[in-house]
């Protein structure tokens, strides 16, 4: 059945110049999960997550988000989803309220109900305070804020967040948990990268563990996390930097002498 | 062990740091050449260029001397190179790494060796040896007998020094005002007053050019008392025996030159003592800027003309790269043919130059955007969307573009008189602005560039040939789509009878224009809407 995931690559490859950046993977991720997508730095999180969401075309490989492909069919699957990527601007001109709005009426929703939308969800971000500020005034946990707005506003079927908590406040990080439980509560699916385990291991119920542009393990946590006390731990076995520690080499750090 | 490593910091200390500034910027200057062989062949090409004008600078000045007036313009033009030095950095700030004193902010050195290190470093490059070149000549012009040739060599080290330290005092300036997102938008600004105002001075030495080098000489007698021009005016006061004027103009040159670094050093211990202002949380989160909103959207029309209509006009007022290309197209396009007209040499012609440079507007639309891009991608999935995308951009041009060129046509035209052409220039002007729209629609898709947001360059590196082929490319391309109603304004002025149908230019060429920015909108959305991942990928180097 194609409905029971939300996500499905297959044979995804991505190379830029000498670098592959992703090798290969095959994804399966189930509907309505909170899911984690988790690596070191430079695991390819960022490009896998582009490419999902049609921003970077794969060099080989397919994707299907809720069903459909998402180069052939681009008009059923960008309609379905929500991203907030990283690294890339907003439209950081515009205050945050006319942000909202700015990207509602894109998506072709009626104005009336983008503006009632925007007053809500800003309300709920803790934004409205904020909302007549430009955005390249806002703090990076308003900024977070205000692109999860943004890609909530339409009311996607599948959220894909790029480090959402990067930078963030713990406060700030706490509003947007919130709202995403409530959201994945609804039978949506939330699908964000993180190189902090911990995060993962409280928030998810489904993770993916990437490291050097492979999937190493995927499927519920519990599974991945196996006999090991925290997905940490769990996933610097799966990734072989167990052991790898400050070693004998650095015997003059620290200490008396200078 | 401990006690080789405790004896290697002390000399470091105690060294002079200058030599290794010194060597610090020639590898930059070796690496950034290393970087591609375009960016070798642009370096190898301007110094040549550079070097080749100062060297017939060099020989003109040689030649000329004994001149009556030579006096006057080697002394204007040393304070001419002196503003150069001192504009130079507002243009360039991130030209040279050596002179962004925050990158060694984590390194122990004081204030006074590290003025001296970075004095010295910026000897180093194509930008000083030119000038030498150039003060040579100057001093060289002005130079009769022994004595004013020894205080020539001492003029020509005390302006370059002092031309090195300008632009190192305004850089260091800058750098603080930068750091804060306003100043960064003011600065941006600020540029392009400098520019439009050089277009202003360019118009006025045009002027003084046909009138003669006698005109210099009251403004020289002032500026040969302003430093650097002083020193150069010591060694013409040298030669005419006048020792005392000399040692006082020498002394003003090296009392600017000890204010110059003075503040220069002032403001590097500031900058690498205080905290970064952009990242203070800045105190007025309770102001509310009031959103103009409600007016302009009532205005436009619904769904997504009206939304990407509404977006990219508040862009023009508040994005500053944007707000400066627009205001200098909007400038030069007012400039040209009004000036021209004023100066009695124009051609009701040159009001095409409105239109002409308002459309370049049109041009690398989604660099514009800069990464935000992603969000334009992401509402695109046809080329329907596409094209309702460039045709709100295009009409958001054009709900200034239109009244504006008609204005700038008619205000000419009020200048020189020549109302019956008034209509076959303003046709002339609706099918070259179509032209321009739909060569921007189309190169915008298929040769987008990013836009770095900071400092004044509005190319990324390594996309200045994808802007050429785009703007130079699509402007040729413009000059030939238009080239149909250029045909007609052309037979209508030759032809006999051409003077009673001239008229019918203007419903001809809006026709014209119009139909060619259909067409060219209508071409590009497929093109874009299949190269979202590539455009947003070529605009997101910034």
């Amino acid at each position: 059945m194609v409905s029971t995931s939300a996500v499905r690559v297959q044979g995804l490859w991505k190379r830029f110049g000498q670098q592959i950046a992703v090798a290969g993977i095959d994804l399966e991720l189930p509907a309505g999960k909170f899911i984690g997508l988790v690596g070191p730095n430079g695991a390819g999180k960022t490009t896998t997550l582009s490419m999902v969401t049609g921003l970077l075309r794969p060099d080989q490989g397919t994707v299907e988000v809720v069903g459909h492909d998402v180069w052939r069919d681009p008009v059923a699957v960008k309609a379905r989803i929500g991203v907030l990527p990283e690294g890339l601007r907003l439209f950081e001109r515009l205050s945050g309220r006319e942000l909202l709005s700015y990207s509602g009426r894109l998506r072709g929703l009626p104005g009336a109900e983008v503006d009632r939308r925007a007053m809500q969800l800003l309300d709920v971000l803790d934004l409205a305070g904020a909302q007549h500020k430009l955005v390249v005034d806002y703090s990076t946990g308003m900024r977070k804020k205000i692109g999860l707005a943004a890609a909530l506003l339409h009311n996607p079927e599948v959220l894909f967040l790029d480090e959402p908590f990067e930078g963030v406040d713990p406060v700030s990080a706490q509003t947007i948990r919130g709202v995403l439980e409530r959201y994945t509560a609804s039978g949506a699916t939330v699908v964000f990268s993180s190189h902090v385990m911990e995060l993962v291991e409280s928030l998810c119920d489904w993770v993916a563990v990437m490291a050097a542009g492979r999937i190493r393990a995927q499927g519920p946590l519990a599974e991945v996390r196996g006999e090991a006390p925290s997905l940490q731990q769990a996933f610097l076995e799966l990734v072989g930097a167990q052991g790898r520690g400050a070693g004998a080499d650095l015997d003059w750090l620290g200490g008396g002498a200078r | 062990m401990s006690a080789a490593a405790g004896s290697a910091s002390p000399a470091g200390s105690t060294g002079s740091i200058t030599p290794v500034v010194v060597r610090l910027k020639l590898s930059l200057l070796r690496g950034g050449l290393r970087q591609s062989g375009g960016r070798r062949a642009a370096f190898i090409a301007s110094a040549v260029v550079a070097l080749l004008f100062a060297a017939s600078q060099l020989l003109g000045f040689i030649v000329l001397r004994g001149h009556a007036h030579i006096a006057s313009v080697a002394v204007l033009g040393v304070a001419v190179l002196a503003l150069g030095w001192a504009v130079m950095p507002l243009f360039f700030p991130s030209g040279d790494e050596t002179l962004d004193p925050t990158r060694l902010v984590m390194l122990p050195l004081r204030p006074q060796p590290l003025v001296r290190a970075l004095l010295a470093a910026s000897l180093v490059g194509i930008g000083p040896l030119f000038t030498v070149l150039l003060l040579a000549g100057c001093v060289i012009s002005v130079a009769r007998g022994a004595a004013a040739y020894v205080v020539a060599v001492v003029a020509l080290l005390l302006a370059l020094l002092v031309c090195v330290a300008l632009a190192r005092a305004v850089a260091a300036a800058n750098v603080r005002l930068l750091t804060s997102r306003k100043g960064r938008d003011l600065a941006v600004l600020s540029g392009l007053v400098v520019a439009i105002g050089a277009q202003l001075v360019n118009f006025g030495m045009q002027r003084l050019g046909s009138s003669g080098l006698g005109r210099l000489d009251p403004v020289a007698d002032v500026v040969r008392w302003v430093p650097p021009a002083s020193a150069v005016a010591a060694v013409d006061s040298v030669s005419d025996g006048s020792y005392g004027v000399a040692v006082v103009q020498l002394a003003l040159t090296a009392a600017a030159l000890a204010a110059l670094l003075g503040v220069w050093a002032r403001s590097l211990t500031r900058l690498m003592t205080s905290p970064d202002a952009s990242t203070l949380q800045p105190a007025d989160t309770a102001t509310r800027e009031r959103s103009r909103a409600g007016g302009l959207t009532r205005l436009l029309p619904a769904g997504r003309t009206g939304t990407v209509m509404e977006r990219s006009l508040r862009y023009v007022w508040r994005d500053p790269k944007t707000k400066a290309a627009w205001v200098t197209s909007l400038a030069i396009g007012l400039i040209v043919p009004v000036f021209n007209a004023l100066q009695g040499t124009g051609s009701l012609y040159f009001a095409c130059f409105a239109a002409g440079m308002l459309g370049i507007q049109m041009y690398n639309q989604f660099g514009q955007d800069t990464s935000a891009f992603w969000m334009v991608a992401l509402t695109v999935s046809s080329p329907r969307d596409a094209y309702l995308e460039l045709r709100g951009r295009a009409l958001a041009l054009l709900v200034v573009t239109l009244p504006y060129a008609t204005l700038v046509t008619v205000v000419t035209t009020a200048l020189l008189g020549d109302w019956p052409r008034l209509p076959e220039v303003l046709g002339l002007s609706f099918a070259l602005l179509g032209a321009m729209l739909a060569t921007g629609a189309w190169t915008s898709a298929r040769f987008p560039y990013s836009i770095p947001q900071e400092g004044y360059k509005n190319v990324a590196p390594g996309q200045a040939g994808l802007a050429w082929i785009a703007i130079f490319g699509g402007m040729v391309s413009a000059a030939l789509l238009s080239s149909p109603v250029i045909a007609l304004a052309i037979w209508a002025n030759v032809s006999a009878t051409g003077d009673t149908w001239s008229w019918l230019l203007l419903p001809a060429g809006a026709l014209y224009g119009a139909a060619i920015t259909y067409l060219g909108l209508r071409l590009a959305a497929p093109r874009t809407a299949a190269r979202l991942p590539e455009i947003l990928t070529s605009v997101s180097k910034g």
